[in-house]
């Protein structure tokens, strides 16, 4: 029967209307056959000969009653699959309520981490004011435009993009809310991303326009939260944390960075910011605690040269990413299951 | 976020569009009240530039208002887009819950 209606052709789309999934049900008795044409575009003019054709190609098998049931051709609703990336199976972002936590620097670690286990990332950042991915992951290479998209350039094995590519060094980006929601549209359809495990999104601090430009653009799968252990950066964190909740995107869990300074020369622990404040707070408010990174030269200076602690995996700091990055994994699958049971409109 | 829409129907019968939440709880909305209370700035007074210019036409010149289609934002809204042209509104998914005209949830908001 299929390949009977095989021969049936879409003339708008040039292939088989079986190919193209159209064909539902099918169902063949004694002397009648009964099936359902699923229509793809309201507006194709070749609805009305497809369903005659499928008729008729039926009919020339000698069955007497063809029931053919037509379901009408709906618009697209924009799922967690959207448009823009339609290969990109999770979409994290890293916030956090106050500046200077160290969001791009755990953004950066993290996608290592979790390619150095095996995932496909792309990273990209969202913090159009100050940039400072191309830093982090050495900016080695530019975008460059094919066919009309950009390809992003890939460090370490990350594809990456940043407003820092497109703007002089020490130049400024001084724009409006518009402005900010029209860049974050591109960054996500016009980067050819590819086929991704994880695209990681390093967002600017705050609950401002590109956040929520973000979370309306596309469904987020979660997003980290980074803090420091005082309760001043966690006060500022939970409003991140609220705004999450309000745009119904999942929280993944907290992680605290600078949560503990080991002196280099005497080897003192000293809990600078206090300590254990993130995961006391993932507690109370119910969410996973991620993991914790120290506070440690090598981390800034390998992040100011561009080569990230976590692409050594064997050193403290690698390990306590890749920590991180497997907590992470397992909440963004948890997220995903959660996730199936889809919003449907019909 | 409490409530998610587990389907969105357009077209529910008699100008309504219905919702089936994620506990069980349905709602059913007339187009005409939705499109009243559309959140967007410019209907709710929020934009300077702006003023909310009443639904006005002769019935019989005016189309009957219904929704061409609509479109989820990100997970926590629905976008409608009426077939006046109108399409800024942003429809929190917590907000058409608070809407719902049944009378359990009327019931309800009276108690608040």
């Amino acid at each position: 029967m299929m390949k009977v209606l095989s021969s049936v052709r879409d003339t708008a789309q040039q292939k088989d209307i079986v190919a193209l999934g159209m064909v539902k049900d099918v169902e063949v008795g004694d002397q009648r056959v009964t099936f359902t044409l699923q229509l793809q575009n309201p507006h194709n003019p070749a609805n009305g000969q497809i369903v005659r054709s499928a008729r008729e190609a039926v009919a020339a098998l000698g069955v007497a009653d063809v029931q053919v049931r037509i379901a009408p051709a709906q618009a697209p609703a924009r799922g967690p699959n959207s448009n823009l990336i339609p290969n990109v199976k999770s979409t994290v972002a890293v916030g956090s309520g106050k500046g200077g936590v160290g969001k791009s620097t755990v953004a950066a670690n993290l996608a290592i981490a979790l390619h150095l286990q095996g995932a496909k990332v792309g990273l990209m950042d969202t913090d159009v004011y100050g940039p400072s991915v191309p830093t982090l992951m050495g900016a080695h290479q530019e975008p460059v435009v094919v066919d009309g998209k950009i390809a992003p350039p890939v460090e370490y094995g990350i594809k990456l993009i940043s407003m820092g590519y497109f703007l002089p060094k020490d130049d400024a980006v001084i724009w409006r809310g518009p402005m900010l929601h029209k860049t974050i549209q591109q960054f996500l359809g016009d980067v050819r991303w590819g086929e991704l495990d994880y695209l990681i999104i390093d967002m600017p601090p705050g609950t401002g326009d590109i956040q929520l430009s973000l979370c309306q653009t596309i469904p987020l799968t979660g997003a980290v939260i980074v803090s420091t252990p005082q309760d001043l950066a966690l006060h500022v964190a939970s409003k991140a944390i609220t705004m999450f909740q309000k745009l119904n995107v999942p929280v993944l869990g907290i992680v605290e960075n600078m949560s503990y300074f080991i002196c280099p020369h005497c080897g003192q622990r000293e809990d600078i910011f206090g300590h254990g404040g993130a995961r006391a707070a993932a507690q109370k408010l119910g969410f996973s605690f991620l993991g914790e990174i120290p506070l440690e030269t090598a981390i800034r200076v390998k992040s100011d040269s561009g080569k990230p602690v976590a692409l050594d995996a064997a050193t403290p700091q690698g390990k306590a990413f890749g920590e991180v990055a497997a907590a992470v994994a397992v909440q963004v699958k948890n997220a995903r299951a959660k996730a199936e049971e889809e919003i449907m409109i019909e | 976020m409490a409530f998610i829409p587990r389907k969105i129907k357009l077209d529910a019968g008699n100008d309504t569009l219905r919702i089936e939440w994620s506990d069980g709880h349905s709602s059913l909305y007339h187009y005409q009240d939705l499109r009243d209370k559309c959140p967007c700035a410019t209907c709710t007074d929020s934009h300077p530039a702006t003023k909310r210019t009443a639904a006005g036409g002769l019935a019989l010149f005016t189309k009957a208002l219904r929704p061409d289609r609509a479109e989820l934002v990100g997970r926590y809204a629905l976008q409608i887009f009426w077939n006046d042209g109108h399409s800024t509104g942003i429809y929190a998914f917590s907000y058409l819950r608070d809407l719902c005209p049944c009378e359990e949830c009327e019931a309800a908001r009276i108690g608040e």
